[in-house]
């Protein structure tokens, strides 16, 4: 558990002071919400309201993207991804730090994502407003830890850039299904489905678990 | 066996490593042992910054093993017996030089973090700039910054890659010194180097690798010239 904390700590406080992720991730949200406001012509109508959870989860997972792709930039410079393989005991740990730091800072760019959402196409949550962060933070679990390890696997290929989406998108689709599903309802003022959560939940665990095993040989050549 | 039982060699047998289909290890044996100092020597390409990298845990061997006699048998606690300072010194540029040490003695599970950086600050003459940006160093201070690095939790066994590089010459010396008392100490140690002169200073036995083998082992203390001439043989041949 120290690697799991000191790992946690070093990556908000380079966050805190580089903002890169989390600049470049509003910006590009902000961004989409934009070309959304343009590109719907019913405003906040019927129709558009009803695709709201599916943009706003598409949004999610295109903004992570973007956030994954830099979160080993830091362990790039001066190939301090090694020295975080010198750590003695589980190497999940390392990942485990990580992956908790990135789904803080996805979580913080997704609540933003979320208000802008809302104010565009004048949905009122109120008291709802608890439930859509539990999912928001439950879809975001998956993404977090998978898309850590894909992001560890893919930092060291000449096309990583490519290659992390190619391999991370296929895997969020069922996060992308159950997330919009538990969403939509939320939207509409009823209690999410169980069904949903339930596969939040499954997909969260085994991702997690599946992640944690697997860098232990991640971050060997 | 306790987890934490020093090891009483740090030993390489019969490794190979392959890099695709290229070979960059074939079949080398190497042995550390407590308070001995080995210098790996060989011409670019030989396979010495590879060697390092599979003692150290880092490269998996595609052959062969690496053996901590006396330690846990789980590769992953042995871990906990090697430090080692590579090219690239494994520093966060937006951390400053403490926060980097106690990063990096938090990874490694020390009792006082904090006490320790400090420590290792003074000894690498580095207080004064302690609480600086690690980006904002000088080659030479980024340099020393690793060698603290690469020992913050004291380990048996310490792996240095071209560890005077960027050193000013009152460095250079004096990261001598501090290998010879790590020696003392008894911590095993190996330095790949392409300084002969300073290789022969401080070490007491010497492996010359050469297109991935083992090309010579000279046990005992060898005059520079010696080692040069070796070195021209093994690469000759």
């Amino acid at each position: 558990m120290n690697v799991f904390r000191a790992i946690l700590w070093k990556d908000l406080l380079t966050e805190w002071r580089r903002r890169e992720r989390v600049l470049s991730m509003l910006v590009f949200t902000l961004l989409l919400v934009v070309i959304f406001h343009f590109a719907l012509p019913g405003g906040a109508g019927p129709a558009n309201r009803a695709a709201a959870p599916g943009l706003l989860w598409a949004a999610t997972l295109f903004a992570s993207i973007l956030g994954l792709g830099r979160s080993l930039s830091p362990e790039l410079e001066n190939d301090a991804l090694s020295g975080l393989a010198l750590v003695p005991g589980d190497r999940g740990y390392v990942l485990l730090g990580k992956a908790t730091a990135t789904w803080l800072i996805l979580l913080a760019v997704e609540g933003v994502l979320a208000g802008l959402f809302l104010a565009l196409f004048e949905i009122s949550i109120g008291a709802r407003a608890g439930a859509l962060l539990a999912v928001l933070g439950l879809g975001t679990g998956g993404i977090a830890s998978i898309g850590t390890l894909l992001a560890s696997l893919s930092s060291r290929s000449r096309f990583g850039e490519v290659l992390l989406p190619l391999l991370l998108f296929p895997l969020l689709v069922p996060i992308l299904i159950a997330a919009a599903d538990a969403t939509a309802a939320i939207l509409a003022g009823d209690p999410p489905s169980s069904g949903s959560v339930r596969l939040l939940v499954v997909i969260d665990v085994v991702y997690l678990v599946v992640s944690f095993v697997s860098f232990e040989y991640v971050l060997e050549e | 066996m306790s987890p934490t039982a020093r090891p009483s060699a740090l030993r390489a047998v019969r490794v190979e490593k392959r890099f695709g289909h290229v070979p960059a290890l074939r079949g080398v044996d190497l042995e550390l042992r407590p308070g001995a100092l080995v210098a790996i020597l060989g011409p670019n390409g030989a396979g010495k910054t590879t060697v390092l990298r599979v003692l150290a845990g880092l490269v998996r061997p595609s052959a062969g093993r690496v053996e901590f006699p006396g330690a846990p048998r789980d590769r992953r606690l042995a871990r906990a017996h090697v430090g080692y300072v590579g090219h690239a010194t494994f520093l966060y540029p937006a951390l400053t030089a403490r926060e980097n040490l106690v990063f990096a003695a938090r990874l490694h599970g020390v009792a006082d973090p904090a006490r320790r950086a400090g420590e290792l600050l003074v000894e690498e003459g580095l207080e004064a700039v302690a609480d600086r940006p690690a980006g904002t160093f000088s080659r030479g201070m980024a340099q020393r910054l690793a060698l603290a690095r690469g020992r913050v939790h004291d380990p048996a066994f310490l792996l240095l890659d071209e560890p005077w590089s960027g050193l000013d010459p009152r460095w250079a010396a004096r990261l001598g010194e501090r290998l010879a008392e790590l020696r003392q100490a008894g911590r095993g140690l190996a330095v790949v180097t392409h300084d002969v002169g300073r290789a022969a200073e401080v070490a007491d036995s010497f492996v010359l690798l050469s297109g991935g083998r083992v090309a010579a082992t000279l046990p005992g203390p060898s005059e520079p010239e010696a080692l040069e001439a070796v070195l021209r043989e093994s690469a000759a041949a």
